[in-house]
């Protein structure tokens, strides 16, 4: 991304992933349990120092109160800890950040690893140090960027100005991804536009997660060689292996009424009749000319979702299938390296699966006999869960679509019951196989800026004709919408000087401010501190509802509901005040001037 | 959950202390990673074993990466903070969610405060407070850890229950006519009367502050005109060491006869113990309840430890003589000259009523000589390390010559008789030595253990001068029993017919009730004159037997936890430089303002306040005196005026529109103002 700025490493002070399982032995020298070390230009000796106290006292705290330390300070810095088998994470941060938001962050970073990676274990086994070492330096890079200073606070997805975009985009940015979803093996997705959300369907977190590759991608093509030829089928279209966790796929596989009260999001369940309105929207869209709205579908298209982020960690460790997958496309990854002596006959069998994933994705002119073998193939160790909440019936009347907005939707009952069927066998993975990681593919076309991210089952690839009706389906609609995307300028800068707010919205992880990321300078570096200690307060204090704080110089108003958080300063001239109690005092007024000014950036304070 | 520890640098144990459920895991935890059939070992063993990794790691990053760890906290929201304080380290636990990381450093502050009025500047000698900490000799080991570990429980308890400790103020009984009278007489005739008793009743001793306390209330307070000023922070250990020797039963609604014959005349020492049923109420010692009905403090499980614990109980039979002071060590003169010996004499008026003296020592002036010493030595240690003392400017600065005069005369005025003095003077020589003579290695680094063992010597002349009683051959030195009986006596007739009430009235010192026609919708507030030191605040004690004005049950019970945690929320907005604070809390408003005004009432603008990290010292003025420093730093742009720092916090219904609440917050500042104006010293 263009504006991605560098990490002012000065927030993030130190990241380490140590292997306490390496380290046994008195003479064990700690250096061979260091997996990974953030700076990487620091002395190897204060590396082992830092690691070999750390992980020391961490294992003596957690011992001595029976549970896993989570947060270590020092005067100057600190660190959000997680521990987890023999592994050690650390992240060390000023101490001027709230510690509740660099616990998030590690988490961000454990889970992205592993969403990339699978199991931390099993890709240290596969992987060599150095490929890890440079995801984990790719994914730090990620989640400590600079755009504002409020990012350390709130991490959060960054998503399109609603204010400055025609809903109707947004909303045919929904409609193409419902669109993309009638092919049974797109299990959900979402479309950026330069590096910000304009739809998704998944939740916030695994939008964060696919973000990065998209981003990762954009980088290295930009670097490479400028544009991609638009059209050829090829370039455009990259994909990568993931890995979910059990929550998460249970969640984007749950019944819509679950996670929503719209049910956009799976067209399967849909009646025939909204199906039909929604491929006349596709094809009107290019005009962008209004319609009548669907109630359906004209809501927010960021959906909400309450998707439980619990056992997340757990999920990590657990035994599981070993694919690595890498965060570029290109070129591919080479195939895994023949088995080893200790896997078992399991492993060895996703093994030769994985395999016959990569050639049938690269060969992409591969029958559809190929793509079915597969499927057969994947059947006795996708089987065995209970999908039988699924109702297929509705998408096998869809054939009957044609043409550009075909949607894609080829299936026999018989086949999608097999791949709908994700839940590890039990036999296979022991008394594991609750919290291990699945793997998925995500799929990605590239319009110039605009990404359309698809998570699809992993055989997808193969299956050359879902894939191509999934292509041609969304390449035009996608094409049209970047056209107009592109065009929109971007939104004037409000004049500085009247006010600063910030508002945070938690279910959709999304924060619209007007603090720029530009300068960290100082009118607005009091407002980041208050808004920083509000949110930490807000954080541990359930019923508080509004406050309001001031210093000399500075009056910040913060007010807060089950949704959304709001920060607001007013600038120009300190606040006058004597320190005294008194009503007359400008600080007061800043909950009515907060109601009023924030219409108009859509925050709704009354 | 809770555990407070002082350990050396060698990992040492200094001093525990710990609550029976804390105490009881520990020893299955040992146990489990034990081998059959061993025994398990005392419990301090078991205590060091697991903390050492902590507190060895703790030296290491000191060492090495010049930080420390300042706390952890676990998934099951175990806190752990440490500090260290010169060559010890404090670590306080907790685990059961009472405490807060606040809680948990200003508990170690405390805990610093408390050794150092009882040791003084042998507080500033590593080795030397390793030993008072931990003597060698088991009993008195026993005997001083009782008792520290009693001094904690009383200021655990208060803290949680009384607001005066809360936000570290002085509490008053609003009585003027009758404190003036006090007053008067504690100047007139008690002072009066035993300072010019004579030389030898009162062994050279004078009182220089007295006060009378009713239960944590102050209700008079007298300074002799010679005297400076105590501060709050001594004031305030004072009354938790008063409270710790007669321990006001908060569940008596008014003493009952044998109470008061019980403990009337001089009541015995007792290092109290809290009982676990709340129904014990035989004798003076049968102490306070923790409201949280928390058990004995030293209750072994182990058969071996209970004898060892029962051996005590002899100790206990013949408690020290209740006529001996404490020798306590405060300040004097606003900081300037820390840790200057007194005697605190605490004699029971009635249960619930306390008569304080504090008086001055003979040989005071040793410790200003024996306190500049160590600062030069200090200073110097700090240039050699820095490696610059060999340049003019810290040579002059330093001026080692001026200091090698007067430590000479210093020495030869002592008398070379005393075995201290002779080492004190041995190892002056070898510095001289070292430092002055040609052949000497001069100023370098070489110096530094030198500079450390005089320091020792030092502190060590002190020590035995001020801490030691024994040491002189003619008995304990203190006012005769017989005229702490008299001064007793005295103010036994003086107040027998206030008794009652004041007992009554320190419980219901200021009622919400005459505020709520001027004030509707206000459920409680606090002011606070930092300047003085001084809390005002209805009554807030909720106890099983007493009605409070809340109500007794959950809704007073809850109103008070909302105070104690807005006090601890404003505490960590003032910290980042707010002070101001509004919320709106469920069904509640809350306010909070800090402000500087001069002598005459005129308010003055707000200034910068500091921003400290998270970590950094407690606010507040018990254990360091956060407000100190602040005025001072305030009092930097008002030169020549006198600043003077308010606090309020109120509590309003939140259905209260809230310009009334801010009105509300103004008008009752300059309300309570006012009764501020009378002298608290």
């Amino acid at each position: 991304m263009a504006e991605l700025t560098l990490p002012d490493s000065r927030r993030c002070q130190y990241f380490f992933l140590y292997d306490g399982s390496k380290v046994r032995g008195e003479g064990d020298p700690t250096r061979q349990g260091i997996c990974y070390f953030y700076p990487e230009e620091t002395p190897s000796d204060k590396q082992d120092l830092l690691c070999s106290q750390l992980a020391g006292v961490g294992r003596c705290v957690s011992e001595l109160s029976s549970s896993r330390v989570s947060t270590l300070r020092l005067r100057r810095c600190k660190f959000a800890i997680r521990m987890k088998d023999d592994f050690f994470w650390a992240l060390g941060c000023s101490v001027d950040t709230p510690t509740v938001s660099v616990c998030e962050l590690l988490d961000q970073l454990i889970d992205l690893f592993c969403f990339y990676n699978g199991p931390v274990r099993t890709s240290y086994e596969v992987n060599s140090q150095e490929t890890l070492a440079a995801r984990w330096t790719c994914f730090l890079s990620h989640l400590l960027p600079g755009h504002s200073p409020l990012t350390y606070i709130f991490s959060c997805l960054r998503t399109m100005d609603s204010t400055n975009v025609d809903p109707l985009l947004l909303l045919k940015a929904a409609l193409i991804l419902q669109a993309c979803q009638r092919c049974p093996l797109v299990l959900a997705g979402c479309i950026l536009f330069k590096g910000r959300v304009v739809s998704t369907q998944l939740s916030p977190e695994l939008t964060m997660k696919v973000m990065v590759h998209e981003s990762e991608t954009y980088n290295k093509a930009q670097r490479t060689n400028g544009t991609s030829p638009p059209g050829s089928f090829g370039c455009a279209v990259s994909s990568t292996g993931v890995f979910l966790t059990p929550p998460e796929l249970q969640h984007l596989q749950s019944p819509p009424v679950n996670k929503d009260s719209s049910s956009h999001s799976t067209p399967q369940k849909d009646a025939p009749p909204k199906r039909t309105r929604l491929s006349r929207t596709l094809s009107d869209t290019p005009s962008s000319e209004s319609e009548p709205s669907d109630p359906s579908s004209s809501h927010s298209p960021l959906k909400l979702s309450f998707s439980p982020h619990l056992s997340e960690l757990d999920s990590v460790f657990s035994p599981a299938p070993t694919q690595s997958g890498s965060p570029t496309c290109s070129p591919p990854p080479p195939p895994p390296p023949p088995s080893s002596q200790r896997r078992n006959s399991h492993e060895a069998q996703e093994e030769s699966l994985d395999e016959s994933c990569y050639y049938s994705f690269h060969d992409s002119a591969g029958g559809d006999s190929q793509g079915e073998s597969f499927a057969f193939k994947a059947n006795p160790r996708l089987n065995g869960g209970d999908g039988s909440e699924f109702d297929f019936s509705g998408p096998s009347a869809n054939k009957t679509m044609s043409g550009d907005n075909e949607v894609c939707c080829r299936s026999t009952k018989g086949h999608m019951t097999e791949v709908k069927r994700l839940t590890p066998p039990p036999q296979t993975f022991g008394s594991n196989e609750k919290s291990s990681l699945i793997p998925m593919t995500l799929y990605l076309h590239r319009v110039n800026s605009l990404v359309l991210v698809l998570l699809v089952e992993p055989h997808f690839f193969s299956d050359t004709a879902s894939k191509e009706e999934v292509y041609h389906s969304s390449l035009a609609s996608l094409n049209g919408l970047e056209a107009h995307l592109r065009t929109i300028s971007p939104a004037a800068p409000e004049p500085p000087g009247q006010y600063l707010f910030a508002h945070y919205d938690c279910i959709q992880n999304t924060l619209a401010t007007n603090v720029s990321g530009r300068a960290v300078g100082a009118p607005e570096h009091p407002f980041v501190r208050a808004t920083s200690l509000l949110h930490s307060h807000f954080c541990g204090t359930e019923t508080l509802q509004e406050a309001i704080i001031r210093s000399a110089g500075t009056a910040v108003y913060g007010t807060r509901s089950v949704a959304q958080e709001t920060f607001f300063q007013q600038l120009g001239g300190p606040p006058r005040n004597s320190g005294i109690p008194n009503h007359q005092d400008s600080a007061f007024s800043l909950p009515s001037k907060a109601r009023h000014r924030l219409l108009k950036h859509g925050v709704n304070l009354l | 959950m809770k555990c407070l520890l002082i350990a050396s640098e060698s990992a040492e144990i200094l001093f525990h202390w710990t609550d029976q459920e804390f105490q009881q895991n520990v020893q299955e935890k040992y146990r489990s990673s034990q081998e059959e059939g061993e025994g398990l070992p005392a419990f301090e063993d078991i205590i060091s074993t697991l903390f050492a990794p902590i507190i060895i790691s703790c030296g290491t990053m000191v060492y090495r990466q010049g930080d420390s760890y300042t706390s952890f906290t676990t998934e099951n929201n175990h806190i752990y903070v440490l500090c260290q304080f010169d060559e010890c380290l404090y670590i306080a636990v907790n685990g059961d969610g009472e405490e807060k990381e606040d809680d948990l450093r200003r508990k170690l502050y405390v805990m610093r405060k408390i050794t150092e009025v009882m040791f003084g500047m042998v507080t500033l000698s590593g080795s030397l407070l390793r030993k008072e900490l931990r003597p060698q000799d088991t009993e008195q080991r026993v005997r001083l850890w009782k008792h520290l570990q009693s001094l904690l429980d009383t200021y655990n308890y208060l803290r949680e229950n009384d607001q005066s400790f809360l936000v570290e103020a002085v509490e008053r009984l609003i009585h003027p006519t009758l404190c003036e009278q006090c007053i008067e007489f504690l100047e007139r005739r008690l002072v009066q009367q035993i300072n010019s008793s004579s030389q030898v009743e009162r062994a050279g001793e004078e009182v220089l502050h007295t006060f009378i306390l009713v239960h944590t209330k102050l209700l008079a307070f007298y300074s002799s005109r010679t005297a400076s000023t105590l501060n709050t922070s001594d004031l305030l250990t004072l009354i938790i060491m008063a409270q710790n020797m007669y321990p006001s039963n908060v569940e008596l609604d008014e003493p009952s006869p044998e109470d008061a014959e019980s403990t009337s005349g001089s009541g015995p020492e007792s290092f109290y113990t809290p009982e676990p049923s709340p129904s014990s109420r035989d004798s003076s010692s049968s102490a306070e309840q923790p409201a949280r009905g928390s058990t004995p403090v030293f209750e072994f499980v182990d058969p071996d430890i209970q004898m060892a614990e029962d051996s005590l109980h002899t100790l206990e039979i013949s408690p020290p003589d209740p006529s001996t002071p404490r020798r306590v060590f405060l300040e004097l003169k606003d900081g300037q000259l820390p840790m200057v010996p007194h005697s605190m004499y605490c004699l029971p008026l009635w249960p619930g009523i306390t008569l304080v003296l504090l008086t001055k020592v003979p040989n005071i002036q040793l410790t200003r000589s024996v306190y500049s010493f160590l600062e030069d030595f200090t200073k110097l240690e700090k240039c050699l390390n820095e490696g610059q003392a060999g340049s003019g400017a810290a040579r002059g600065q330093l001026n080692m010559h001026n200091t090698r005069s007067k430590l000479d005369k210093f020495i030869r005025d002592l008398g070379p008789n005393e075995l201290q003095c002779v080492q004190l003077l041995n190892v002056w020589t070898e510095f001289k030595n070292r430092a002055f003579t040609r052949g000497g290695s001069g100023f370098n680094k070489d110096l530094i253990p030198l500079c450390k063992s005089m320091k020792t010597q030092l502190c060590s002349l002190y020590r035995q001068r001020f801490l030691t009683e024994s040491g002189s051959a003619d008995g304990p030195r203190c006012l005769s029993p017989a005229l702490q009986e008299r001064a007793q006596t005295m103010v036994q007739e003086k107040l027998m017919d206030w008794k009652d009430f004041l007992l009554v009235k320190s419980k219901r010192n200021i009622t919400m009730v005459s505020y709520l026609e001027e004030f509707p919708g206000l459920v409680h507030f606090i002011w606070v004159d930092r300047s003085s030191g001084q809390i005002i605040a209805p009554s807030l004690s909720i106890t099983e037997r007493t009605t409070s004005e809340l109500g007794k049950g959950p809704v007073a019970h809850y109103i008070k936890s909302k105070v104690w945690g807005l006090v601890r929320t404003t505490r960590q907005y003032l910290r980042k430089g707010y002070s101001t604070v509004t919320l709106r809390d469920g069904d509640f408003y809350f306010c909070y303002f800090l402000w500087f005004e001069n002598e005459n009432g005129y308010r003055l603008e707000a200034g910068d306040i500091p921003i400290l990290p998270d970590d950094s010292l407690p606010i507040g003025m018990l254990g360091y005196d956060y407000y100190r420093k602040l005025l001072r730093y305030y009092g930097k742009n008002h030169q020549g005026e006198a600043v003077k720092c308010y606090e309020l916090l109120t509590v309003h219904l939140g259905v209260i529109p809230t310009e009334i609440i801010l009105q509300h917050c103004r008008q009752l500042a300059s309300k309570l103002w006012e009764p501020s104006r009378n002298p608290l010293l």
